[in-house]
């Protein structure tokens, strides 16, 4: 609230500084219609503003000027100067009272009954004109003067910067160009890495190379927040709409925010704001009830209606619930069946989620009487247009007598969306995550495929999608080379059914900053804007619904009913998540939360990596700490690998069995060691695995990489050329720092690597090594003697088994 | 008469003019990666800084077909309606002060240059044709100069 306060007193502020110029103007000229509009809209704004926040002297001041005004406005009252004088009186005096709401002066309330005296009596005749006008004007210019001064003086003394964060306003323009700015600071950082890994590098400029590498990663993210705003704001106007709706409808209702301190993008809120104000008038009016009927159904008088603001990975929900009637599914497919969007026997077909997913379309309303608030049919179709125009998802679930919940889904930001890149022969495109249901191999056992009059069809797990091929949609020649199986995405696009569509291979997930495609490109219709990855090279992003169009794949619209597909077919009230089915390397079936699986690799015997009682997994040179890892008898085994912000864990299975739908409350009574508790997979109650519990288990084995740090080796004996040709060039591919030279006492964090005939040199030169880890290779496969604490300088997983080992001795 | 800075560049031989504060830059371009599904003209994306820039081929755009080589990385850098672009030519001979207003073209111009040219600009004793590197940043069909 106090930030709410804050900000009603710097807009108010503000609008009194643009109004003051106008007020000579309007002293001269009181008839000019669009001044006096002007005045009046900054009364009205205050009048509405204190309305929530509980400002009584606010609201009676801006309501008896916004009286006067609206007089004037409408004709029977002329803006004589004694009015004229009286307005700016109480405007001055607002803008005293709101200094004095962020300082400690005040402001005498009795003061107040002379300007509304002064307001009402300039109105009563000109004959009052002389005695009444002149105290009020001194007065309050007096007034604010003062604390105008105290103001200015406030600052040296401190106090004033405790009460609130300062603030000031920036045009947005501003902001994206240092957003800007600064991704060209990222790409000279990267091109110059680039460079620098190709020469030898002086150790002194890497080290600061790479703190200024770490601030523009600092000065990224922080820029980044810049654009970030709470969603308090999106709050602001609600209690005032609420207030309003249930004087006007004779209904009561407590209004109930949660998660007002998430942020998101400000342009974000901006396109949210619309459908969420629209989902709340509909509440209000078509799903509570009206007391009376409230009270005959054994509920409370006043509804309750929550809203409730979170973040879930790069997306924020925003959920609108009441405890109303529901929605009336009959009523619904009754008036869909009137106004022809389908037959009765089509809606015999369909589902309960299905008949409340009508509410969607367009021209549908359950409301009886038309009112002022809704209820002309135009309404949810346009919410949700809104909604998925910026790459979300509106979901609904209604219980009838027990209240209506309408999620919205948005992405975090416009202008930052993760991506897949996927490869089609020598071209590389994104696609917005949001649109990627599913990823699967073509040769999965869950996928078959058939061709139909041409039509080609990719049946999974028994349901049956359009299939395309990217490199056909977008004419491309299909690489002839390339054998492997290819990789099949399950796409969900706002304009249609979900299809799927055949990629020669899906490369990697990013985090990927969006431009808009110039009109040249956006022509073609199946891009959605450009990006400039880390790398440099310019990419496309591709529009899930285009393509579908480009194909000519069925349209939602067209059609029956039954193809408006619920993207998340959700079971009426109960929130679901998808969870992966996978059989363990002991053959039991488990479900492990989909969403903390980042990718499914298949993985050799020989990847694996044992070190002491953990174990790693190998993958593209770098050791992933793995569990469940123990030498393997079967041929085939897959690695669920599982990411949480920096960390990752390789959770060993034998397969992948299916994606399914899981209840988000499971059972916990079976909880413990690794499982979370029972999930009912249908009518089989199966193990949960806990990611929490996983993680756990891997930092309890102080197994887990920090990804984020390259290890840094040391090669003291840098004449060596064993070392420096054959074993650097592997470690720096590997993502280790190496550096050459004696070991100093700056050393600690690295780790020092030698080979084991050097070590049989007089020990002259090493009193330093003490608390830094050593490894030492060995030349022989087989050493004749006894080498405890050596490596065998060709065994590379041993080796950087033995890095990381060392690292964590470091940390 | 007021003078105006003008770029003076060639287009499949044919000399032309563009005002200077129409230009950005001029610039060697790094790969252009290929943009499917577009006109032919579109040759692609290039990267400048952390610019995407659309890289258009002023002689494919202008008579449809052909072009420059694939080779070809010289281009002029503009922005178009929040919109940055590299507009592909021959080569620029001179950036200089000219006469402010076009010459009116006498003569008959190839048709299909007619759409593009305002005006004439002379420079060093020859005429250069006038163009507007917006027209060629729109899609064709689109452009109001468009006979």
């Amino acid at each position: 609230m106090d930030e709410i306060l804050g900000e009603f007193i710097a807009e108010t502020l503000e609008t009194l500084e643009t109004l003051s110029s106008e007020v000579v103007a309007w002293e001269a000229d009181p008839a000019d219609q669009s001044r006096l509009d002007a005045f009046f809209r900054f009364f009205h704004t205050v009048k509405g503003s204190c309305g929530f926040l509980n400002l009584p002297r606010f609201e009676r001041l801006a309501h008896a000027a916004e009286d006067v005004l609206a007089a004037v406005r409408r004709g029977e009252r002329s803006a004589d100067p004694a009015t004229v004088s009286a307005v700016l009186a109480v405007m001055d005096r607002i803008g005293a009272l709101a200094r004095s709401l962020g300082g400690d002066e005040t402001v005498p309330e009795a003061d107040d009954d002379a300007l509304l005296d002064a307001l009402v009596a300039s109105g009563a005749g000109v004959e009052t004109l002389a005695p009444f006008p002149q105290p009020p004007i001194s007065d309050p210019i007096a007034e604010s003067e003062a604390p105008a001064t105290a103001d200015a003086a406030g600052p040296p003394s401190g106090a004033a910067n405790e009460r609130a964060p300062r603030t000031i306003r920036l045009p947005l323009t501003l902001v994206d160009q240092l957003m800007s700015g600064i991704s060209d600071m990222v790409l000279a950082r990267n091109d110059l890495a680039r460079r620098m890994r190709e020469r030898a590098i002086d150790p002194d400029l890497e080290s600061s190379f790479e703190r200024l590498s770490a601030n523009v990663a600092e000065l990224r993210d922080r820029i980044s927040k810049t654009r970030m705003q709470r969603v308090d704001r999106l709050y602001a106007a609600l209690p005032r709409l609420i207030r309003d709706l249930t004087h006007e409808l004779g209904k009561k209702a407590m209004l109930e925010l949660d998660g007002g301190e998430v942020e998101m993008d400000r342009e974000m809120i901006e396109m949210v704001l619309d459908p969420l104000t629209h989902i709340v008038r509909n509440a209000l009016d078509h799903g509570i009830e009206t007391p009376a009927e409230r009270r005959a159904a054994g509920k409370p008088e006043a509804g309750a209606l929550h809203v409730v603001a979170r973040q879930s990975g790069n997306q924020i929900v925003i959920e609108v619930r009441d405890d109303g009637r529901g929605i009336d599914c009959a009523a619904l497919v009754r008036k869909a069946i009137a106004t022809g969007l389908l037959t009765a026997a089509d809606a015999t077909r369909l589902s309960d989620a299905e008949k409340l997913n009508l509410i969607f379309r367009a021209g549908l309303s359950t409301a009886t009487a038309v009112t002022s608030i809704s209820g002309r049919g135009v309404g949810m179709d346009v919410v949700r247009t809104n909604i998925e125009q910026i790459g979300g998802i509106i979901a609904i679930a209604s219980r009838p007598g027990r209240g209506t919940t309408i999620t919205m889904r948005v992405p975090l930001t416009l202008t930052i969306i993760p991506g897949l890149i996927v490869r089609s022969g020598q071209h590389i495109f994104a696609m917005p995550r949001n649109n990627v249901v599913e990823l699967l191999h073509q040769t999965s056992a869950m996928v078959a495929m058939e061709e139909v009059a041409g039509a080609r069809i990719a049946r999974i797990r028994g349901q049956r999608h359009a299939f395309i091929d990217l490199e056909d949609v977008l004419k491309l020649g299909r690489q002839k080379n390339s054998t492997g199986p290819r990789t099949l995405m399950v796409i969900r696009s706002p304009a249609g059914r979900p299809y799927v569509l055949g990629v020669q291979a899906v490369e990697s997930n990013e985090e990927l900053v969006i431009r808009p495609a110039s009109p040249a490109l956006t022509a073609a219709g199946v891009f959605a804007g450009v990006t400039l990855p880390d790398n440099g090279r310019p990419m496309l992003l591709l529009d899930a619904a285009g393509l579908a169009h480009a194909a000519q794949l069925p349209l939602r619209e067209a059609g029956a009913c039954l193809a408006s597909t619920p993207s998340e077919p959700e079971e009426a009230a109960v929130p679901t998540m998808q969870a992966l089915m996978v059989r363990e390397r002991d053959g039991t079936h488990r479900l492990i939360p989909l969403a903390v699986v980042d990718r499914v690799d298949d993985i050799a015997a020989d990847q694996i990596v044992p070190c002491g009682t953990a174990a790693f997994l190998r993958i593209e040179e770098r050791l992933v700490p793995a569990l469940n890892a123990e030498q393997p008898r079967e041929d085939r085994l897959k690695a669920l690998r599982l990411h949480a912000s920096g960390e990752q864990l390789c959770y060993l299975i034998a397969d992948v069995i299916d994606i399914i739908d899981v209840p988000v409350e499971i059972d916990a009574a079976l909880a413990g060691g690794r499982l979370a508790g029972l999930a009912m997979a249908g009518d089989t109650p199966l193990e949960m695995l806990d990611p929490f519990a996983l993680f756990a288990e891997a930092h309890a084995q102080d197994a887990i990489a920090r990804a984020e740090e390259p290890i840094r080796c040391l090669i003291p004996d840098e004449d060596n050329a064993w070392m420096r040709n054959i074993l650097a060039p592997l470690l720096i591919q590997a993502g280790h720092d190496v550096r050459f030279g004696p070991v100093t006492e700056a050393d600690a964090t690295h780790v020092i690597l030698r080979c084991e005939a050097s070590d049989a040199d007089p020990k002259d030169d090493e009193p330093a090594a003490g608390p830094i880890p050593v490894i030492t290779l060995r030349a022989d496969a087989a050493p004749a003697t006894a080498a405890p604490d050596t490596v065998y300088r060709y065994d590379r997983a041993q080796i950087f088994a033995a890095i990381a080992q060392a690292t964590r001795r470091i940390a | 008469m007021t003078e105006a800075l003008f770029l003076f560049a060639s287009i499949a031989g044919v000399p032309v003019a563009v005002r200077a504060r129409e230009v950005e830059a001029v610039v060697r371009l790094g790969d252009i990666v290929p943009v499917p599904l577009v006109a032919a003209h579109v040759r692609g994306l290039a990267a400048l800084r952390s610019r995407v820039l659309t890289v258009i081929d002023m002689e494919a755009r202008i008579f449809g077909k052909g072009g420059l080589d694939e080779t070809a990385s010289l281009a002029i850098v503009a922005d178009i309606a929040a919109h940055s672009y590299g507009f592909l030519i021959d080569s620029v001979s001179d950036i200089c002060p000219a006469p402010e207003d076009a010459q009116p073209v006498h003569g008959r111009i190839d048709p299909i240059w007619a759409a593009y040219v305002s005006g004439l600009v002379e420079h060093e004793g020859q005429s250069h044709l006038l163009v507007s590197l917006a027209d060629f940043a729109l899609p064709p069909g689109n452009d109001v100069l468009a006979a």
